[in-house]
């Protein structure tokens, strides 16, 4: 039984300020939010970060709740009524969990590593763009503080030692890992689109149409075409009123993948 | 944010030697012969001639020039003692002298005059580094403070001060740099650099302030110039949204000029005088992202009525123009309500709010009218019971939001509809010479949708109070 729901709005940072990662996750939701067929209207705020329950961005407002992060959004939508993955059995949902876990240690790090490890990436593009609502010397203690955290983390998981060609290696095999399960079907699971495919629509467009230090990560997705195929679907089918993504385009390209 | 502690300076007895008759002065007024030996002292004509400073240390002596100068002008004896007597109460409140003693001699050596004398200041400098403990009231807070002080640093009297202070409802601590112009000690330079974290404004955001601030102080006058770094935070996850879309950093650069005059007689229980204080602050002209302008002022008036009673009239207001077209921060509002604004609302609850939190005005003013008398049959006459008030008092005040683009006669239309008041009587205690308490039996009237208030029996501590 679907339940009406008002209008959700999304936040996330101002297009001169949003980086690869909050972009990617921010697609992810306004994918799953369209494929839910639920309006959703995107805000863009310079401390969307900080109004965040948990954080990250980005984060929706629902009538009086406020909920970050996909995980959490999905939950909160099937609570409402909206669910993409109710056709799925224990097994297939199992599976699904670990792909999105696989998307997350895999491809949301090593967006995070390329923007704050990679100095030549942090100096010309991460920092700059992080500080820029802020004025001096506000903008040079969150950009560094923000590095800090980062690299921290990275330290944590073990990522600290890699080297960006070990990066670049962890995200093609991830890819193949992704592109196996895919296949020759349009989604992931059967012919409905699933959260997993929203995640995975979000990292890899964004990856795609974004233009880093070096080409060298959307090389590596565009050698497995039926990736390249399954994220133009998407963007054909759920994208076409707007250019995907359009308030999180962040550095890009060019308007769409053609 | 910081009370300077004052210290009681109690008057330390002079000492002066006697004056006897001297052979040389007798050979000097030759007229005199004739005079009795008690002469009055007070008509022999004297000349200053040496003034000393004896015990400096790390002093230096150029800055007590200016102190002592005056001494130089003496014509009489009991001048010399009335302006050593000036000039020994200036030399300590440079804040520099555990002690200052006085010695007036008559001058010995060479070039000395018959009538001439010699002014000694004995002064014990201050240990370099002292350390202090002092419980502070602020506004229904309390806090804790420990303090190391410097004084006399570089030898003119400045003072380095570092502060830690933990209360109810925010920590900081600062370092402080404390210099007057030689000569002028009322004008001087204060460099503060400070971080405040606290609930503000009330149970709402939590803050934390890091700032540095730069003031100078001329008479009546200071100038100041604050750049501050503001981080907000939400504290409960039912905070309204409006509250949210606050969060994050901001950066204060901002200007401002305080004019204060105050003839008052005290600060706590005034028989008379006026007070007038008129702020402006200038925000984002010299960088930062806050942009404003800010005037505020605080008036009162006190006059003594019949029977020791005090008749006491008060009137703040003030308004937030943001400038650019940005919208104003809650941290830069005007907030009203609570036992030291208008009694009988809760804690800064008046005004516009959003699911319960109160989000400040840009504009406001608040009056109140208040008599004050001794405690009725005028217990612990001469003592304690002189600590006591009883008053009544009425309180009036409003807050809004403007539409700046409406015209000044809008504006004062909205301010003047939908007025908070209230009234009521109770106890007033005054703790030191800066804070009082307050209990209170409190009427609210004219509460609006949305305002909070404390109906009854109401209990206030702080130091400025409507």
């Amino acid at each position: 039984m679907c339940k009406c729901m008002s209008v959700c709005c999304l936040f996330v940072f101002s297009e001169d300020q949003i980086l690869l990662s909050d972009c990617a996750s921010s697609l992810a939701v306004q994918a799953y939010l369209r494929m839910c067929n639920l309006p959703v209207h995107v805000s863009c705020r310079s401390n969307a970060e900080y109004m965040s329950p948990s954080g990250k961005v980005p984060f929706v407002h629902v009538g009086n709740q406020v909920v970050s992060e996909l995980g959490p959004i999905v939950q909160f939508t099937k609570a409402k009524g909206h669910s993409l993955s109710d056709g799925l059995d224990d097994v297939q949902r199992a599976e699904m969990k670990a792909y999105m876990e696989l998307v997350n240690n895999m491809l949301l790090t090593a967006e995070l590593y390329i923007q704050w490890c990679d100095d030549t990436t942090a100096t010309e593009i991460s920092r700059p763009r992080y500080s820029s609502p802020y004025s001096w010397p506000l903008n040079q203690i969150l950009a560094y503080q923000k590095q800090w955290e980062v690299r921290r983390k990275m330290n944590a998981i073990g990522w600290a030692g890699k080297s960006l060609e070990q990066v670049y290696e962890d995200v093609s095999q991830c890819c193949q890992a992704l592109s196996q399960r895919l296949g020759t079907q349009p989604y992931f699971f059967n012919k409905q689109p699933t959260e997993l495919d929203a995640l995975v629509f979000g990292h890899l467009f964004t990856i795609l149409t974004t233009r880093l230090t070096s080409d060298e990560l959307g090389e590596k997705i565009k050698s497995y075409s039926n990736l390249l195929a399954f994220c133009r679907r998407i963007e054909q089918s759920y994208f076409e009123d707007s250019q995907a993504g359009s308030s999180s385009r962040g550095y890009s390209k060019g308007p769409s993948l053609f | 944010y910081f009370l300077d502690t004052i210290q009681s300076m109690d008057p330390l007895p002079m000492h002066g030697r006697d004056m006897g008759v001297h052979p040389d002065d007798m050979i000097e007024v030759q007229e005199a012969e004739h005079e009795t030996k008690q002469e009055v002292l007070e008509n022999k004509d004297v000349v200053v001639q040496h003034v000393n400073i004896e015990g400096l240390g790390r002093t230096k002596e150029d800055l007590l020039g200016y102190e002592i100068s005056e001494v130089f002008d003496a014509k009489n004896l009991i001048d010399v003692m009335k302006k050593s007597h000036i000039a020994r109460q200036k030399l300590l409140r440079l804040g520099i002298f555990k002690e200052v003693e006085v010695v007036i001699d008559t001058s010995d050596g060479a070039d000395a005059l018959p009538n001439g004398l010699d002014v000694t200041f004995e002064v014990t400098e201050m240990k370099r580094l002292t350390g202090s403990y002092n419980t502070m009231v602020g506004n229904n807070e309390g806090s804790m403070v420990l303090g190391v002080k410097l004084p006399n640093v570089f030898g003119r009297a400045e003072k380095l001060t570092f502060q830690f202070s933990y209360g109810t409802k925010e920590t900081s601590y600062g370092l402080s740099f404390f210099k007057p112009q030689p000569g002028n000690f009322e004008r001087n330079l204060t460099l503060n650099l400070y971080k405040v974290t606290g609930q503000f404004p009330w149970r709402l955001l939590l803050c934390v302030f890091v700032g540095l601030c730069v003031s100078h102080l001329l008479t009546n006058h200071t100038l100041k110039w604050e750049g501050v770094w503001r981080e907000l935070g939400c504290l409960a996850r039912s905070a309204s949204f409006a509250v949210r879309e606050e969060s994050g950093h901001t950066l204060k650069s901002a200007l401002s000029h305080t004019m204060s005059i105050d003839n008052r007689n005290s600060a706590i229980f005034p028989k008379k005088g006026a007070l007038l204080r008129i702020n402006q602050e200038l925000a984002g002209y010299t960088g930062g992202d806050a942009s404003f302008l800010k005037e505020d002022f605080e008036l009162q008036v006190n006059r003594r009525l019949v029977w020791d009673s005090v008749l006491s009239a008060s009137l703040w207001g003030g308004c937030l123009l943001p400038i650019g077209g940005r919208p104003s921060s809650i941290a830069d509002r005007f907030y009203l309500g609570g036992p030291t604004s208008v009694r009988g609302f809760g804690m800064y609850s008046i005004g516009p709010q959003s699911e319960g939190d109160y989000l400040g005005g840009e504009a406001y003013w608040a009056g109140g009218l208040h008599l004050y008398t001794p405690l009725p049959f005028r217990p612990g006459r001469g003592g304690f019971g002189d600590l006591f008030r009883t008053h009544f008092f009425l309180n009036a005040g409003n807050l809004c939001n403007l539409n700046y683009g409406e015209g000044p006669r809008a504006h004062l239309q909205r301010l003047a509809e939908c007025v908070r008041w209230s009234y009521g009587a109770g106890i007033v205690l005054r703790l030191g010479n800066i804070a009082r308490l307050e209990l209170n039996y409190c009427i609210p009237m004219g509460v609006q949708s949305g305002d909070r208030i404390c109906d009854g029996v109401q209990f206030g501590a702080g130091i400025r109070f409507l």
